[in-house]
């Protein structure tokens, strides 16, 4: 299990990375490596060049904004845990980050790299489409934002381009309380299953992971008091998913999470 | 032939020097050209942790980074940076004590880990022990007495009060 | 101070190990720290396919890349295991125009280090004609698809065993009930993967090869008899070893390849197994399917059991044992536990087919005979709406059984059966426990309480480690009086440096620091059976103590001699030899050991010349029996099939411990090992006969967080053999997965659940329960 060989690049800035993005079409963005790197030393993933964006210290910061955070993509899964800002603006990130992996993972692991990477059971792209977030890439025609929502399309795949670079997440504070609930076989495990609820007065959506081939977010008017009602209205909710052919496990599972997740938003346990 | 880079690593308060192709991980490094054979590995893909190193103090997989790509500056701490003189550390000799190893595999990584816990968290419980342990894969133990160990070397990570 | 020498000091003691210090300051040496200049690495081409011709190799590219500095194939490896006939095939080293796994080893690259292997392996160019493989084990028994050697039957291995009158004793019974049982594959997954590393030495014309093995001696008789290299021109070396558990028993074809390799190529070559090869082709285990019948009566009490029990042996039987044949003829032999069910019959099936062969991984047969014996007690309480307890101490044997012969005529040794059963549920609560389970279920969690209550046979004559019942010690007091002790042994985490050595320090009275026990390496130590099938603390400990009371006699015999007493007023303690009452008429065993060895003409008359000594010690049994009881208490969330395992307890029956300390922690480990093949662990084949599970992240081994406290109780029935020790390394492992199916069982009885497959998944758990309005 020893990669294969590749061109080493080390990026000072993002335009450096950019540029070496384009002048090598098979390179990849090495930020954690806890993604990428496993997948090298299996040879599934075989770049000829990796861009080593890791010393780009201005991408590892965490700032505010008028609306809420704004993470650099270099940001650890165990900054975000630990971070009084983040714990205090977006507590659901927070708490979701302490699910990622385990400790010497989230010590490495980067926010930019896990969202890029889109593995559908993770919890970072799915806190980003729950809440909303903007993706800021950036390519050789410079800087845009991609709404998380459009980012995401399938298993492992997103909607940034093989020459672009994460740059930041912009993340706004949630405006309602943000239940997360996600099922795993192990701690630290990808999840089998799992949603952010976002519960409004009488409004709301939930956000699933794990179950289908990228997050889906749904929203809801009027749900129901009673648990029994609300159950039904989950199931019906998830008739719109793709379960990827893994219904049967997969469609109780969404309902129980969509559940447990929304009793945490309303101050449950 | 395959080319290699001259990299200098910042290894258990030593700068050492060493030729390597931009694939090798740092455990490689670390024990094939460093011969600092305390590292071990045992997956190479980032689940089991007896690659365990501390980056900063931090605990990280040694088996995920390329040792091109360790920044410089990054204090590099191996299970050979932990030994003392004197000998033994609270941690190791409470390990002992508690029957925390058998086969002894993966132990540099749960030293390294649960010396990270503890300076970070010197009050951890169990549970917390556990959680912080659990990325460290042990077949032997069954894990109890390395959370005793690790619960019983806790005063010796107590801050002394001014 | 007289009776010192008499009280045992050390055995039974909790001493610290002496392992311990080299391995917590990483200054231990295990397979891959072996690193000698000029040392090649190795790596292999497996087979993408599960059954296929091969028409062609071309490994003229891989050749030409750099650094490599050979491409081996079968006919440079020439070897088979199992060239004797008992099994009609024998693997080959390197595929020999065939492939009948995924993972087989085809080609072997040898370069200058790892990276550079597997950049060449990829190079080689291998052409295979896919033929259908052979995947389920009750087609296999009827040749469907087909067969998987053209020359060999599917049914490797065959017996059947019924007690006279089991049909009539059978009939008459008033209930009956069947189940299927199905344990999954698993695998040890040892921390440290395998590795071998060959080095010729051109001086001597002999070979040393390091092993991450527990069978050194036998590892090397089976180069000599396999690759005709002459045993003394052969030594192995055992260094540490990060955990076996029976997976490192075997010879397998990668160690042919790697000596073959050093000395075609007069180079050291070093292979280690990475993780993805080790769940292809480190031995995997289990793998049963058993057909199931009880009859009982009303009272509870079991009359007779019918089981077809069959294991999938996978394409070829592992060397030098197989596992499907050790998984089923030994359940067969224990299925009865420690219950007095008088009728037995069986059948036994092992199959080929086109997976990894089955070899040996801790308790072996164990876990599956107490899964089906401990879930057949289940099913009888659940008919009966019985106490599952109660059913336990209807049927279970007697202390004045012993020694008991079971049905299929294994003789049980005493043990603390009922008595086991009793501290176990004193001591997780049992009757509170009940009560709190009722208050749970009202509000709608779902608590479970299993029992297992477990026969361990231990030290027998023949295990995985080996086909020889004794094990060996060489003795050795040094000229200062130091001692150095050689076995045979291949520990792999037990710390038997530690407890051989406390077996010989009470005999020879000197402490512990001042002994050295080494182990695995075939030029120190003589002959020995290695580590296996729980029969170091048994038999090597009997043999250490046995090879300690000769030389304690010798000194005695000189102590005698030069304090002008009598022998058997000679006490050994601290390292001296005292005239009992008198302890200033002393001589230390320094002094006796300068006679010895350098003032020769003050020996006693009739002593050799030297303190050095091997003893063998052969237990007259040839099987000894511990016994013991889990109970696991476990939570189950049916919405996400979730099981946690909440608490746990132990009582341990393994006669005299040497050190409980590591009594307990081999306990906690084999435990969690339980937990592991009760609800996470699984190789799962794909209906191409891939392996699905090729990574850490498929095949789930438990974490800090998965396993519970436990709580441990020891009683203490001595085996009649040296020490009265009995093996314990297996039990743990082999009662555990039964304690926790049969909690997750009582955790779901209102949903009518009865575990029959481990592991159990969250997908299991939810099929089982979804329809009930969750």
């Amino acid at each position: 299990m020893k990669p294969a060989a590749f061109e080493y690049f080390r990026a000072s800035n993002a335009v450096q990375a950019v540029g070496l993005l384009q002048q090598y079409r098979e390179a990849k963005i090495l930020a954690g490596g806890q993604s990428l790197v496993p997948l090298m030393n299996f040879r599934l993933s075989r770049p000829s060049a990796l861009v080593d964006i890791s010393g780009i210290t201005e991408l590892a910061r965490i700032v505010p904004t008028a609306h809420g955070l704004r993470l650099g993509a270099l940001v650890r899964h165990q900054d975000l845990v630990d971070n009084p800002m983040v714990r205090e603006t977006i507590p659901v990130l927070a708490e979701a980050a302490a699910h990622i992996g385990h400790w010497a993972v989230r010590n490495r692991g980067t926010v930019g790299g896990s969202l890029a990477h889109a593995d559908p059971a993770a919890e970072l792209p799915a806190v980003m489409v729950a809440l909303g977030a903007d993706i800021v890439v950036m390519d050789a025609e410079g800087e845009r934002k991609i709404p998380a929502r459009a980012f995401f399309v399938g298993f492992y795949t997103t909607t940034l381009g093989s020459d672009a670079l994460i740059v930041a997440i912009e993340m706004p504070r949630p405006r309602e309380p943000v239940g997360f609930y996600e099922v795993v076989r192990r701690h630290g495990d990808f999840a089998l299953a799992g949603a952010l609820v976002e519960a409004g007065e009488s409004t709301g959506a939930v956000t699933w992971f794990g179950v289908t081939p990228a997050p889906v977010r749904m929203a809801w008017t009027a749900l129901a008091e009673d648990e029994g009602l609300r159950r039904q209205q989950w199931e019906r909710l998830t008739r719109d998913l793709d379960f990827a052919g893994d219904e049967a496990f997969r469609r109780p599972l969404a309902v129980t999470v969509a559940e447990r997740a929304y009793q945490r938003a309303r101050g449950g346990h | 032939m395959v080319e290699t880079t001259r990299i200098e690593l910042l290894v258990n308060g030593e700068r050492l020097t060493a030729d390597v192709e931009p694939r090798w991980s740092l455990a490689d490094v670390l024990r094939h050209q460093l011969g600092l054979l305390g590292t071990h590995v045992g997956c190479e893909q980032g689940v089991c942790g007896a690659c365990t190193v501390l980056l900063n103090g931090e605990p990280a997989r040694s088996c995920l980074i390329f040792a091109v790509a360790v920044a410089d500056g990054v204090a590099i701490t191996t299970i050979e940076g932990m030994n003392r003189a004197e000998g033994m550390t609270p941690l190791q000799t409470a390990l002992r004590e508690h029957h925390g190893l058998q086969c002894g595999f993966c132990t540099p990584g749960m030293v390294l880990t649960a010396h990270a816990l503890l300076t970070r968290e010197p009050e951890a419980d169990e549970g917390r022990i556990r959680e912080a342990l659990s990325g460290n894969l042990c077949r032997c133990t069954g894990y109890q007495f390395i959370v005793d160990a690790v619960a019983a070397a806790r005063p010796a990570y107590r801050k002394e009060e001014p | 101070m007289a009776e010192q020498a008499m009280r045992p000091q050390m055995m039974g003691a909790r001493v610290a190990r002496v392992e311990d210090p080299r391995l917590l300051t990483g200054q231990a040496r295990f397979l891959d720290d072996i690193q000698v200049p000029g040392m090649l690495e190795l790596a292999f081409v497996r087979s993408p396919y599960a059954a296929a011709r091969i028409l062609d190799i071309d490994t003229g590219k891989a050749r030409k890349l750099p650094g490599v500095h050979d491409v081996l194939t079968f006919s440079d490896c020439p070897y088979r295991l199992w060239q004797r006939t008992e099994y009609q095939v024998g693997q080959p080293a390197l595929a020999d125009g065939g492939v009948f796994y995924v993972g087989e080893p085809v080609v072997a690259v040898v370069a200058d280090n790892r990276y550079l292997a597997e950049d060449a392996a990829e190079a080689v160019r291998i052409t295979y004609e896919p033929l259908t493989p052979v995947l389920e084990m009750r087609a296999a028994i009827l040749e469907e698809p087909r067969r998987v050697h053209a020359g060999a039957e599917n049914v490797f291995f065959h017996r059947s065993h019924r007690t006279p009158g089991f049909e009539q004793a059978f009939a008459d019974a008033p209930l009956h009930l069947t189940a299927t049982f199905r344990l999954n594959r698993q695998t040890a997954v040892s921390i440290e993967p395998r590795g071998t590393a060959a080095l010729p030495d051109p001086a001597s014309g002999r070979i040393t090869v390091y092993a991450s093995t527990q069978s050194p001696h036998r590892m090397r008789s089976d180069f000599s008899e396999i690759m005709e290299i002459p045993e003394h021109l052969l030594r192995i070396v055992v260094p540490e070893v990060g955990g076996g558990f029976g997976m490192k028993a075997n010879t397998y074809p990668e160690d042919l390849v790697v000596v073959a390799a050093a000395i075609k190529l007069r180079r050291p070559v070093k292979w280690v197994s990475d993780r993805m090869e080790s769940l292809l082709a480190d031995v995997h285990a289990r793998d049963d399917i058993h057909d199931v019948e009880v009859a009982f009566e009303p009272s509870g009490r079991i009359v007779a059991v019918r089981d077809h029990l069959m294991a999938d042996g996978g394409a070829y039987p592992a060397y030098p044992f197989s596992g499907a044949v050790g998984e089923t003829s030994l359940a067969a032999r224990v299925l009865t536990g420690p219950y007095h069910i008088p009728h037995l019959a069986t059948e036994i099936d092992c199959t080929y087919s086109n997976k990894m062969p089955l070899g040996a991984y801790r308790g072996v047969w164990g876990p599956v005979a107490s899964f089906i014996q401990e879930g057949i007690v289940d099913r009888v309480a659940r008919r009966l709406a019985k106490d599952p307890a109660e059913v336990r101490r209807v049927n279970m044997i007697r202390p004045e059984q012993f020694p008991y012969r079971n049905a299929a005529g294994a003789v049980y040794d005493p043990g603390s059966y009922g008595e086991s059963l009793e501290r176990a549920l004193d001591l997780i609560g049992y009757e509170e426990r009940r009560r709190l389970q009722r208050l749970a279920r009202e509000s709608g969690r779902y608590l479970g309480i299993g029992i297992s209550a477990f026969v361990e046979p231990t030290a027998m004559a023949s295990s995985e480690a080996g086909s020889i019942g004794y094990e060996a010690c060489s003795l050795r007091i040094e000229p200062t009086g130091k001692v150095t002790a050689a076995m045979g042994l291949g520990p792999t985490g037990q710390g038997h440096e530690t407890t051989m050595a406390q077996v010989i320090a009470d005999q020879i009275g000197v402490d512990l620091q001042d002994i050295v026990v080494l182990h695995g390496d075939t030029d120190s130590a003589p002959f020995g059976g290695g580590t296996g099938g729980s029969r170091s603390g048994p038999i090597g400990g009997g043999a250490a103590l046995v090879a300690g009371r000769q030389m304690g006699e010798r000194l005695k015999t000189y102590a005698a001699h030069m304090l002008e007493a009598s022998f058997d007023d000679i006490e050994l303690g601290n390292g001296k030899a005292w005239v009992t009452g008198v302890p200033s008429r002393s001589v230390s065993i320094r002094e006796i050991a300068e006679i010895a060895y350098t003032d020769v003409k003050r020996i006693p008359p009739g002593l050799p010349i030297g303190l050095e000594l091997v003893a063998r010690y052969l237990p007259t049994r040839s099987v000894s029996f511990s016994n013991g009881t889990h109970i696991a208490v476990v939570e189950v969330d049916p919405p996400t099939g979730l099981v946690s395992v909440i608490d746990y307890a132990v009582v341990n029956d393994c006669g005299q411990l040497i050190n409980p300390t590591i009594v307990e922690g081999q306990i906690h480990g084999g435990v969690a090992q339980g937990v592991g093949a009760a609800i996470l662990e699984a190789l799962r084949y794909d209906d191409d006969g891939q392996l699905t599970t090729t990574s850490l992240m498929d095949y789930l081994l438990p974490q800090a967080t998965d396993v519970p406290r436990m709580q441990i109780a020891h009683l203490v029935t001595p085996a009649d053999g040296e020490g009265g020790m009995k093996g314990m390394g297996e039990g743990s492992l082999i009662a555990s997965p039964a304690a926790i199916a049969n909690a997750i069982s009582d955790a779901l009885e209102p949903f009518g659940v009865l575990v029959d497959t481990l592991p159990v998944t969250p997908r299991d758990i939810i099929r089982w329960t979804a329809q009930s309005g969750f």
